[in-house]
């Protein structure tokens, strides 16, 4: 394990790690906060209060713990812990390569759990919800590829010390990269394993029957996630660092914009639109990257 | 000592075979079975501790063995293409009498007429640590397969109403194939190995046919001519090494004489092994295998058969490291670990998605033997072993299942945790291993994409199948875990021999998902040494640990929230206002007021990964990368 956060002090690491741990959802709620607030101005609302996500999740804990059997939440503390893991491989340095794995786990996790109960949009959500995997996840994967072609290294802290900025290398990975950010973000036009709202076809598909704190527990992961992801967009851009902040900020508002401005599409369109625009575009970079050396 | 052990590796399922084979007695086949499990498990074990201990390769000189054996072995040999010549007649099938036949004319040429004779002093056993490994494997996980298939065969036979039990014949040749399999793995002399290659050939023949119906002949005759088209690579493999002057695999690793020549018959040799690993376009075999009773396809899959093909390639891997055969054999395995991935995606019978996956993942192994380098070779070998315990485990528990439901339809799992539990939790973590951390399986084939970072191509390869492994495993694996709340449990009946055979292979998965690194250092990294590569650190141990300290912090919710679950908080599934009394969520109000039932079934994306769209293209393009795999060496050699 490589330390770059202090000098090998091993007791300060574990400290600023769970600082971290305490300060990404905070964050992450943030974001969505500003989602919701800028979503609603872009719609001609006025929109819920920035801190609306944080009340949610305090409402939501306080609700009764309602259940279809008796393992549905196990599967849910899964999509926390591996989120968690994940994130903190990504402040801890680590192998950007087995973040991309735990971050598959986080969500197979969560599929699991959909599938795991006899509810048939659950079950639909939740295959949907594979679907989207399997676009993106090659993706992320091949996006450590042209990682590693560029530093010589998996590990993230290679990438902090490499000293140019990532995205002069992989501008075309990075485009794949924030193609299949909607995707990971069940951001429309691919939102159609949850179908972002309550009243359409699949009611909410696979989040359905959680609810309460379960569901907390999932909007909780989701921060995490969205900080993760967004330290992700910064990593193609270390140096300076206010430029990697400001290109991951900018990702994210074009997510609001896109999944404001589109429809949903079906699941085949989003396989072959992500083995070209995704997959296609992403192999492009790494062959030119080949191809130069 | 070391020659008795490795003559007892050999012999003890051989003899055991034998006395299947003529006491027809069931209980004197159990004890028969057991006592060889125990004592083929001892044996090597002890090979393995003395192997630690002395640290290096065990070799036994053609001298030490009586000189008569040569003449023994032409024999034999010509008998073995005998057999098969009558077989293709009594099939009526000239394409097994021909394969067989041009097999014939090239070992009489190689034995008469090429003129050549191995150097004094050859080595007849040559045991390192690889053969090592495959040898465990082999003798732990084969018998525990043989133990196994003394309780299914009884229930077996059972439904085939027969009149004259055919268990001896089973067990003697799954005995006999232990027997070969153990002896092809620790031969170093070309020409012997050869022999037991067609043995294990023999044997899969015979135990896809067994149940002797039309579907299981037919499939049988389609696995003899696809092996015996390896067969004749393999010869003229032999052939051209005779011209270099030696069959010895050490010395031909050793000196690599990186001629021309050398290149064709290592790719002869490797062409020899994608039709044993059922490589894409040769998957067709496998899958057909699968009509035989379950040991036999748990047999093939896991331990031998498919491992004497991944194995030749891994083992001749350091003479082609880093050559443009080296780069076309892991495009033909990295391609196979695509297209089975993509097609397993589409597969509703649990034995066809198993028997996919166990092709995909020798595709891994075989693109790993070709990417070389110590990450890729560990990744291999690593790989070898975990695939053979989970893959095992997993045939083991689709075949308890089939019996259990009388399905192995996916769709037919749903809520099967009630029916049999404990087949059902083994099956999940069997599942879980070959998929998610901490379990080795992973952490391979994150070693084989950190290897393959230099060659586009297979990296993108590799980057789709692992996302499509991903999604057939967690299909199947919610479908099973699909449950309604139970307020008790069933419990399950099974056989003990099922049971204990179960629960071993069980522990081994836990074990060795636990031992990664001592794995490493104690198996792997010697063979590493041994072939003059350097060698890392594969796995960080802390990663390992912290996984598994998730993935316990989980199973203690697990068991915690199914004990202290309040059975007030229980809803019924929301079904836009049809609820029915029933408490299982599963039935609803339909029109008319009828209660029909709710049946999701998983998204199988026939259209896109269906087999009949993909295996024509998928085999097209598998066949070209191996014939431009042959016209790369041969062009080299002609020019």
């Amino acid at each position: 394990m490589v330390n770059l956060i202090s000098n090998g002090n091993i007791l300060i690491d574990i400290g600023l790690v769970l600082l971290a741990i305490i300060f990404a959802p905070i964050l992450g709620g943030l974001v969505t906060g500003f989602d919701r607030v800028i979503t609603a101005r872009m719609q001609g609302r006025k929109g819920p209060p920035l801190l609306q996500p944080f009340y949610d999740f305090i409402k939501l804990m306080g609700k009764e713990r309602i259940a279809l059997n008796q393992t549905q939440g196990v599967y849910i503390l899964g999509y926390l812990f591996f989120a968690i893991s994940g994130f903190v491989m990504l402040i801890m340095g680590m192998d950007l390569l087995m973040l991309v794995f735990v971050l598959a786990f986080s969500a197979v996790s969560f599929i699991l759990g959909a599938m795991s109960l006899r509810s048939p949009f659950s079950k639909i959500g939740a295959q949907r919800e594979l679907i989207q995997l399997l676009s993106y996840e090659p993706v992320l994967i091949i996006m450590a590829f042209g990682v590693y072609n560029v530093t010589g290294s998996f590990q993230i802290s290679d990438i902090w010390a490499f000293d140019k900025p990532l995205i002069v290398y992989l501008p075309l990975v990075f485009f794949a990269f924030l193609y299949v950010l909607t995707i990971k973000l069940r951001k429309s036009p691919f939102d159609f394993s949850t179908s972002h709202h309550g009243h359409q076809e699949l009611i909410k598909g696979i989040t359905i029957e959680f609810s309460g704190p379960q569901l907390a527990l999932i909007e909780l992961t989701h921060w995490y996630e969205t900080v993760l992801l967004l330290g992700l967009i910064s990593l193609f851009c270390v140096r300076p660092f206010w430029v990697g902040i400001l290109l991951a900020i900018g990702a994210y508002f074009l997510e609001i914009v896109i999944d404001n401005i589109s429809a949903r599409v079906t699941w085949k369109w989003m396989l072959k639109a992500t083995a070209i625009l995704g997959v296609g575009v992403a192999t492009i970079n790494l062959v030119w990257l080949y191809v130069a050396k | 000592m070391e020659l008795t052990l490795l003559l007892l590796a050999i012999f003890i399922p051989f003899a055991s075979a034998l006395i299947c084979l003529l006491v027809r007695n069931s209980i004197i086949r159990k004890i028969t079975v057991v006592l060889s499990s125990i004592g083929l498990a001892g044996v090597a074990a002890v090979l393995a501790y003395l192997m630690s201990q002395n640290g290096g390769t065990i070799i036994f000189k053609a001298e030490e063995f009586p000189s008569f054996l040569p003449t023994i072995l032409k024999i034999a040999d010509f008998a073995l293409l005998a057999t098969f010549i009558t077989i293709g007649i009594k099939l009526k099938n000239p394409l097994i009498i021909a394969l067989s036949a041009i097999q014939a004319i090239g070992y009489l040429y190689l034995e008469f007429f090429s003129g050549f004779q191995e150097a004094a002093g050859d080595i007849l056993f040559k045991i390192d640590f690889l053969s090592l490994v495959m040898l465990l494997v082999v003798s732990i996980v084969g018998p525990l397969i043989v133990i196994f298939a003394l309780g299914y065969m009884p229930e077996h036979e059972k439904h085939q109403h027969l009149k004259k039990s055919r268990e001896p014949r089973f067990f003697f040749i799954l005995l006999l194939f232990l027997a070969a399999m153990n002896a092809l793995v620790t031969l170093n002399d070309l020409s012997w190995l050869y022999f037991f290659w067609e043995i294990t050939t023999l044997c899969s023949f015979l135990l896809i046919s067994h149940d002797k119906t039309l579907l299981s002949i037919k499939n049988a005759t389609r696995a003899l001519w696809i092996n015996s088209l390896g067969g004749v690579a393999f010869i003229f493999a032999n052939i051209l090494f005779a011209k270099l002057g030696t069959l010895q695999i050490d010395k031909l690793i050793a000196e690599n004489p990186k001629t021309s020549l050398f290149f064709v018959a290592v790719a002869l040799l490797c062409f020899a092994g994608f039709t044993k690993a059922a490589q894409f376009p040769f998957q067709s075999w496998l899958l057909g295998a699968m009509v035989a009773p379950t040991p036999v396809s748990a047999l093939l899959h896991s331990s031998t058969m498919v491992k004497a093909g991944v194995y030749i390639i891994v083992r001749f891997a350091p003479a082609i490291t880093g050559t443009l055969l080296g780069d076309s054999v892991a495009l033909v395995g990295g391609f196979t670990f695509l297209a089975a991935a993509a097609i397993a995606i589409s597969q509703r019978d649990a034995k066809r998605v198993l028997a996919y996956s166990t092709i995909s993942n020798l595709g891994l192994i075989i693109c790993c033997a070709g990417i070389g380098g110590w990450l890729a070779t560990t990744a291999a070998i690593l790989l070898i072993i975990f695939h053979a315990v989970s893959k095992g485990l997993l045939f083991l528990c689709v075949g308890t299942i089939e019996h259990g439901i009388g399905s192995r339809n996916i769709e037919d799992m749903q809520g099967l945790f009630k029916r049999m539990p404990f087949t059902t939790t083994v099956a999940v973590i069997g599942m879980i291993s070959m998929l998610l951390p901490p379990f080795g399986v992973l952490f391979t084939k994150w070693m084989a994409m950190e290897s393959a970072v230099s060659q586009p191509l297979l990296l993108v390869m590799i980057a789709l199948g692992s996302a499509f492994t991903v999604a057939f495993w967690a299909k199947w694996v919610g479908i099973i875990l699909t449950m309604s709340y139970k307020t008790r449990y069933n419990t399950e009946k099974l056989k003990k021999s099922v049971e204990f055979s179960l629960a071993t292979l069980l522990t081994g998965v836990i074990l060795l998902a636990i031992g990664i690194v001592p794995l490493f250092n104690f198996l792997v990294k010697p063979y590493l040494d041994s072939i003059n590569s350097k060698s890392g650190v594969p796995v960080s141990e802390m990663l390992v640990l912290m996984l598994f300290i998730v993935l316990l912090v989980l199973v203690f919710f697990l068991l915690r929230f199914s004990s202290k679950f309040n059975s007030s908080n229980l809803r019924k599934p929301y079904m836009c206002g049809e609820n029915t009394d029933d408490i299982r969520g599963i039935e609803f109000m339909g029109p008319g007021d009828t209660t029909d039932e709710v049946v999701v079934h998983n998204y199988y994306l026939d259209g896109m990964f269906g087999e009949d769209k993909l295996t024509i293209v998928t085999n097209l393009i598998a066949g070209a990368t191996i014939l431009v795999m042959f016209g790369v060496v041969v062009q080299k050699w002609l020019t």
